[in-house]
Parts: C-alpha cells; structure tokens; sequence
C-alpha cells in the first residue's frame, strides 16, 4: 500500500512536469486568444485594412470594431462613401445595414468569407470556444520555438473548417495560420505581430497589431492593422439588429 | 414629442455631463438623378394622365446627412434631407423645395440591458424583399427602388436586451412621420415586439394595436440551411381600414368597406449564394387582401367605365391588387465596396402581368458613384404592373460628402 502510494505520487509529480513542460493545447488557445481580443469582456479596435489582388489595389478601408466572444458589430469609417455601414454578426447570423436603407439585409455565410479579410478575421478571435485543437508538434516560425496546432471546427458559425496554428512557446500569441477546407485544401496562409499590449486583470499582455493575410489560391494578400484598441464591456443593446440607428 | 425627446436629451446630457467623451461624427451624400416615364395612353386607371398627374420626366437634387453624437450611455442620431425637385407634370414644370428629418432618435441606457429611445425610426424587420407583411407600417419596404428613402414613425420605445439572443421592445406610435395624411392610420399606436437569434436563425413577433385600426399580428424568421442556402418566411394578420370591395360579377358596383375582415399575408423565400458571393432571391406572396383573378378583372372593367370610377378604383384600390406574386433577385455581392447591382423580375399570378427592374452603381472615385435603375412593365392596361406606366428610367449621381 506504502509502495503503491509512493508509486502514484510519484507518477502524479512526473505528471505534473509535463504538465509544466508542455501546457495542454487548449489551454494554449485560450491564452493565445486573449492576445486577439478573444475570452475578454469585450474589446472595440479600428482596424486599417489594405488589400491587393494581383496588380489591383484596393482602396484602403478603415472599420471600428466593437466585438464580444462570437458576436462583433463592425462599422466602415473609409471609404466616405461607405461610412456608417454597418455588419452585424450574432451567432451565425449576419446582417449589413446602412443609413437610409429600408431594412437591414441577411448575408449568408458563404457571403461573409468572400474578400482577402473575412468578417471571421475583423472580429475577435476565440479560437478555444470554436475548435477542437490537438498538439501537432513544435516548429520554430523565423527562429520563434512554436507549438503547432491543429484546429478542427466544432460547430458551423466557427469561419474556417480546419487551421493549423502556430503558438510561440514563450509569448503564447499565434504567430503563424493556415486556414483551410473541409478537405484540407489551403485558402489562406496568416502572419501576426504583436506591437500593442493590453491591460487585463491587472496584467499587461501582448496584443495584436497587424494581421497579413496571404491568399493560397490566387495571388491577393490582406494586411489588417489594428489600432485605439480597448478593453471594454459592450452592451448587448450593441449587438440589437432592432436598435442599429 | 419633441417635449418627449427634449426632456430625454436633457436628462442624457445632465447624467452623462462628467463624461467629457462624447464621440461626435457626420456624413452625407449629395445625390442628383434624373426620371423618365413613358406613360400608358390607353390607361384605363389614369386616363390621359388626367387622374394622377404623374411627372414624365423629374429632376432631383438632394442632400442627405446623417448627424451623431454619443457618449458611454447616450446617442443622438439625426438623419435631415434637403430636397430640390423639377417636375414637369401635364399642366407644366413645376418645382418643389423641402427641407425635413428623415429619422432621428434620442437614445439613453437606463439601466444594464434596458434602453429608452424617443425619435423618428423607421419600423421595419425580417428578410423579405419584395413585400414586408410582418411589419405594420411598411407593407411596401422600398427595396424594390433604391432611391426611395423611408420616413420614420414618430415613436417613444423601451427596449430591453436581457443578452445577445433575445431582445423585447414596447413602443408608443404617435405619428406616422412626415408624411402623415388626414387619416393617420397609426396614430397612437402600441407595439410589441420580441426577437430571438440563435445559431443560424433568427425569429421575431409583433403584435400592434392603433386607436383606429384592429390589432395587427406579425412573424419573420429566417433559417440558414447550409453557408449557402437560407430560407425566410413572414406573415402579417391585419384588418384594412378602408376596403375597396370588388365583387366578381361586373354588374355589382364597387363598396366601399371601413374595415375589411381579417385576412393574413404570407410571403416566403429563399435565398442562394453563388461562390463568388452573388445571391439569387425567389419570394412567393400571398396576400388575402388582394383580388382574385375574376375581381381584378372586375375591377379594371368597373374603372374603364367612368373617370370618376377609374378615380375611386385608383385612390381606393388594396395596397397590392392581385393575390399571389412571384418576385425574383439576381444580385451583386453585398460585400463588394466598389459597385452593386441588382436585376428584379415580378410576376402577378393573379394577372399574368410581369415587371423587369434593375439598379446599377458603380465607383467612380472615392468619393463618387454613378448609378442607374430600370422598370419595364409588359403587358396590358388590365394588369396591375403595366396599368399607369410601361418603362422608366432613373440616372444620376452621388457624391460622399465627408
């Protein structure tokens, strides 16, 4: 009995230091979201995005943000012709409005992935609610140690169906994404910088403050660039298709 | 209601005084377009354009801003339009300037989850684009012509919104806006109304009851089947103030009932996004306040026999005069910045008669769009689509102001 208690502290200790050694993949996600608005009470940023496709570039677009776990309303600044339209996303429900229109219009799913930067990529990131992740491995993103996911969709509001991410073993912010199909296709490849830092919980942690997106397919990219970032609750009223004027 | 707005605004002002971070924006467009109709010179509703003096050709210019301010627990919105128009109508040109809000609103959080709001707001909801039965007020939503701006309801309203899935409002209807005629049908008016958003779906009830009018119930819901696929329904259950009844047999004269019985509309719909985001809409309606196909037979027989029938059956006539109503969109992808377009097809199955519509718009600059839009109606003066005009045609331009 004495042997056997011993024996299973023992494997309960060692347990532990692997435990220490290597943090389990959700726990992972969990941290590396916070470092992309994600797991917070609430979060409003303006993001900067330029994007080109092939030798077209297009105009720079500015929105603001404001977003709580899967829910995010984001409202275009520039162009000037757009400004004060308006996406909605509750759930998986999306809807875009803008001042004088009769009535806001749905937009499906398959809508909100088209263009370099999907509404997925502008709201916050919450990564450890929408996928299953598992340990792939440890690789090292420009000399970074990282570990590597691999994402699995548990549900179909979740934007992409499978991601391979990269999370630096030191920082816990994702460095590195592969967005891909169902099949396992690769659409789109995503690096991350963290210049920004938040204060949470009376801790300051790392925040994301540029997003370039690659295209797999045809030769477009994304750069999103994310400023005036606050932590803040938003109300629920915010997120009210009923009260969007 | 201005008192109403007024003494909102002053407490928002007072409570939220310490805040010094109120965020102030506006923006606007300036719009000028051009319309062209072709009128029918054998309407039978409108003979020799005598009964509604439509324009044959309009020109506009207007400006529309949209004015905000808000802080951490208020927000004032106000939408004011100035409009220059030059009509030339049978008796000659004729100009009309006008100066008015649109929209507008007060808005104060009065406690977590619970907002007072007092304004002009447009009342509208659920995913239909050809009609909206489930709202009360805007049975005709204005999709069907871009440049149509909706004036708001004069309302006072408590909306709670416990979280992001549900939300509970009950309003006070005092006026029907701008555009309130003799009969304000929706002068003092309660609504309630309840939404519930889930994951794919979103759902709504309504129910109104007017000083003038039988209550009215309604219900939207939209499901998506897949990331392509949704499905939408809504329903409206409603008594007509004024009931231009139309009976079958010719020899009956037409009556006219102060309220007609209770009948429901119904319209449901689906919609499809291609890969490259464009969508393709098919609606079915079914509105019980219209005419069978022998009634609007009737009724267009009844008009052509007299202009003070024809007079009656125009200013009197349903909102819609058939029944039942195929409606068909091909469209440009909504997340596009840089031009939209839309082709719109209607078919009455009451009457056989069919309308062709579409709208383009494309970026010039930045700051500046061109557009266009199209109706062709074919068919004859008996059929409701083509029974005043067969084509018009609307050019202009919009410039973004800020």
């Amino acid at each position: 009995m004495h042997t056997s208690l011993k024996t299973s502290l023992l494997g309960l200790l060692l347990l532990s230091g692997v435990a220490y050694a290597a943090p389990d993949a959700h726990s992972i996600l969990t941290s590396s979201d916070q470092a992309r608005g994600g797991g917070l009470p609430g979060i409003v940023w303006e993001i900067k995005l330029n994007s080109r496709d092939g030798d077209k570039v297009d105009e720079t677009q500015r929105l603001l943000v404001k977003a709580v776990d899967e829910s995010s309303v984001a409202e275009v600044l520039e162009p000037v012709r757009s400004k004060g339209s308006k996406i909605l996303q509750v759930e998986r429900n999306m809807w875009l409005t803008k001042p004088g229109l009769s009535k806001p219009i749905p937009i499906s799913p398959r809508q909100r992935m088209s263009g370099q930067a999907s509404n997925g990529d502008i709201a916050a990131t919450n990564y450890a609610g929408d996928y299953e992740a598992q340990m792939s491995g440890n690789e090292s993103v420009d000399g970074e140690p990282c570990y590597v996911l691999d994402l699995k969709a548990k549900h179909k509001r979740a934007t992409y169906d499978k991601i391979r991410y990269w999370v630096s073993v030191k920082r816990l912010v994702g460095v590195k994404a592969e967005f891909m199909s169902v099949s396992g296709k690769l659409l789109k490849t995503a690096r991350f910088e963290y210049d920004s830092s938040i204060e949470h919980d009376g801790k300051r942690i790392p925040f994301v403050s540029k997003m370039s997106i690659r295209d797999a397919l045809i030769d477009a990219e994304s750069v999103m660039e994310f400023g005036s970032v606050r932590v803040k609750r938003v109300a629920a009223s915010e997120f009210d298709l009923g009260q969007m004027q | 209601m201005r008192y109403i707005a007024l003494s909102l605004l002053i407490v928002a002002a007072t409570a939220s005084a310490e805040e010094s971070n109120w965020n102030t924006s506006w923006d606007g467009t300036l719009y000028g377009y051009a319309n062209a109709m072709t009128l029918r010179a054998d309407s039978v509703l409108n003979p020799s354009n005598q009964i509604a003096d439509i324009a044959k050709r309009t020109d506009t210019g207007e400006v529309r801003l949209n004015i905000k301010a808000e802080s951490e627990d208020v927000r004032f919105t106000a939408r004011p339009i100035l409009t220059v128009r030059n009509q030339r109508k049978t008796a000659g040109a004729t100009q009309k300037n006008e100066g008015y809000l649109s929209q507008w609103q007060v808005r104060v959080r009065a406690a977590e989850g619970l907002n007072v709001a007092a304004g002009r707001e447009v009342l509208n909801w659920g995913a239909a684009q050809f009609r909206s039965p489930s709202s009360p007020f805007y049975f005709d939503n204005g999709r069907s012509d871009p440049m149509r701006e909706l004036v708001g309801m004069d309302t006072v309203k408590l909306t709670w919104t416990p979280d992001m899935q549900r939300s509970f409002t009950l309003a006070r209807v005092l006026s029907t806006g701008r555009v309130a005629s003799a009969v304000d049908e929706w002068r003092n008016t309660w609504l309630l109304k309840a939404d519930q958003r889930g994951d794919g779906y979103a759902v709504g009830v309504v129910a109104a009851k007017a000083a003038l009018n039988a209550a009215f119930y309604g219900v939207h819901g939209q499901a998506s089947i897949d990331d392509e696929t949704m499905l939408y329904a809504e329903m409206g259950s409603s008594e007509q103030l004024v009931a231009l009844q139309s009976p079958a047999d010719v020899a009956q004269a037409f009556s006219v009932l102060s309220a007609s019985p209770r009948r429901n509309t119904v319209l449901v719909g689906a919609t499809y996004t291609l890969p490259e985001g464009q969508s393709l809409i098919a609606e079915y309606l079914r509105d019980n306040n219209g005419y069978t196909t022998a009634q609007e037979a009737a009724y267009f027989s009844r008009a052509a026999s007299s202009p003070a029938l024809a007079g009656q059956a125009l200013g009197m006539a349903p909102r819609l005069l058939g029944r039942d109503y195929l409606h068909l969109v091909w469209q440009s992808n909504l997340m596009e910045s840089e031009g939209y377009w839309r082709m719109m097809y209607t078919r009455s199955l009451t009457d056989g008669g069919n309308e062709l519509g579409g709208y383009g718009e494309t970026t010039l600059s930045e700051r500046v769009s061109a557009f266009a839009t199209a109706v062709v109606s074919s068919g004859k003066s008996n059929q409701e689509a083509s029974s005043l005009f067969s084509r018009s045609v609307t050019v202009g331009v919009k410039v973004a102001l800020h």
